[in-house]
């Protein structure tokens, strides 16, 4: 089936802070970064409430010079990658000629936004000469090509809140057919503007309080922002330089729902979750934990409920299930790479991250959903499921490697 | 127009390239300040924003140093 690929650096930017030390320590304990809306020129907002990245100043982290080119999705990205990286070990030299597959769902919206309300709520004729180069989808993963110098197959996929698990199973299709001995995947996303939250909420969807994945009350979505990337390797290449390894990855499953625009699907959802088994050759049974899609919409939570059943059966009673959107906030294109390394961190050190904010469970949430208790323990293989608006479904597995 | 044009020049490159307006002078060669052909585009925007001109594309490649940046918005400024 050609070449293993393991896991071997990590980087998060998120609600939880700026690097992956402050994302692992909120997974453990529990702490959800979603907070009162910081300063926002949007008027009639009703949105309230989001995840973060608290306080953030891209100057603390990212070259100044360099920042009239970087929209905030792409220095999400920039700092990230850069976490991963050297967290991986990997000498420049060695990621020279590496694939980077950056995901996002909303691409560089704060520099679009910014022009269109020049143009059309100021009525001026000039808009900034850079809102093409700062503001293009593809934006964030060249601007990963240029600082770090990877010359290899460098693009960004999109596939809304499915587009870091497309963009890292596509990284993992290249290692595993040789193309690339290391790649650099993951999503990123800054969904913080005014037409983006309006957007979101008219499709009535954003909670007013806090995220509650599973439970009865639950209320919503909160939107998230930042980014997760993974450095992903062969086996062979890792082991060859000694590099530490967190993880494998064992395989992933990728299908579509052909149903409805927004609609989940009970029968897409599961047929992804077999796919992605099938694929890491894994029974039901060898499954310990599941990082959920878990966004806490009314129909997320029933229909991803009802999917773990029909592929799970009976070994569902013993199975976890975590939404730790309900800590780091539904941070859409980014959400799959946060919610990786966060399946990556349970499986290397032995812990299931809590769904905070749990109050009862929901009907139609019959499963262990870990409420709002880390819990310790060994788990030697872990799901983690991404469901996109479009049907567009992506479900990664992961491995304890020995 | 009581704006001084070389000094919305100067600043408008000292920011773009994160320079100090001293090493600035008008007879600074774009290209010895690291101007790229991105950084004049902007200089030139926000040039044009606080003075309301519009240079024209073919003149924009024939600015070889700040006080040809100058002296062009003089004369946009002149004619207008």
């Amino acid at each position: 089936m050609g070449e293993r690929i393991v896991i071997t650096g990590l980087g998060s930017v998120s609600a939880l802070g700026v690097g992956v030390a402050p994302f692992r320590s909120a997974l453990l304990a529990g702490t959800a970064g979603i907070r009162n809306l910081e300063k926002i020129d949007c008027s009639g907002l009703r949105v309230v409430i989001g995840a973060q990245v608290p306080h953030f100043k891209a100057a603390d982290y990212l070259d100044e010079a360099l920042l009239p080119y970087l929209d905030r999705f792409s220095q999400f990205a920039l700092i990230a990658t850069k976490e991963a990286l050297t967290d991986s070990g990997l000498t420049a030299g060695q990621y020279a000629t590496a694939a980077a597959i950056i995901g996002t769902g909303c691409g560089g919206k704060e520099t679009d936004e910014a022009t269109y309300s020049q143009l059309y709520r100021d009525g001026r004729s000039r808009v900034h000469p850079l809102t093409i180069p700062k503001g293009m989808p593809s934006a964030a993963a060249s601007q990963v090509s240029l600082q770090m110098k990877i010359k290899g197959p460098v693009f960004s996929v999109t596939s809304a809140c499915s587009s870091s698990g497309h963009a890292i199973a596509q990284a993992a299709l290249m290692i595993r057919h040789g193309m690339v001995d290391v790649a650099i995947a993951g999503g990123t996303d800054a969904p913080f503007t005014c037409g983006l939250l309006k957007s979101w909420d008219m499709l009535r969807v954003l909670s007013k309080d806090t995220c509650r994945p599973f439970s009865k009350d639950r209320s919503g979505m909160v939107l998230g922002e930042g980014a997760g990337i993974l450095v992903l390797e062969s086996e062979r290449h890792a082991k060859a330089r000694g590099a530490d390894i967190y993880a494998e990855l064992a395989g992933f499953g990728m299908s579509s729902d052909a149903g409805h625009i927004t609609d989940p699907s009970v029968d897409g959802a599961a047929r992804t979750i077999g796919l992605c088994l099938q694929d890491a050759q894994l029974s039901p049974a060898d499954v310990q934990y599941i990082n959920a899609h878990g966004t806490a919409t009314q129909a997320n939570d029933v229909t991803e409920t009802a999917a773990i059943r029909k592929v799970f059966k009976e070994n569902a009673a013993s199975l976890a299930v975590s939404s730790t959107k309900s800590m780091h906030g539904h941070a859409l294109g980014a959400a799959g790479g946060l919610e990786l390394v966060a399946t990556v961190l349970s499986v290397k050190e032995g812990f299931i991250p809590p769904t905070v904010n749990f109050t009862e469970a929901g009907d139609g949430c019959d499963l262990d959903y870990v409420p709002n208790e880390v819990r310790f323990g060994s788990i030697d293989v872990a799901l983690s499921n991404s469901f996109a608006f479009g049907g567009l479904n992506a479900v990664l597995a992961v491995r304890a490697y020995q | 127009m009581s704006l001084d044009i070389e000094a919305v020049v100067v600043s408008a490159i000292a920011t773009q390239k994160q320079l100090d307006t001293a090493s600035i002078k008008r007879e600074s060669r774009l290209q010895d300040l690291g101007v790229s052909s991105l950084d004049a585009i902007t200089i030139v925007y926000e040039v044009e924003e606080a003075f309301d001109v519009e240079i024209p594309n073919a003149e924009l490649e024939k600015l070889e140093t700040v006080g040809d940046i100058v002296d062009g918005i003089g004369n946009l400024l002149a004619d207008k």
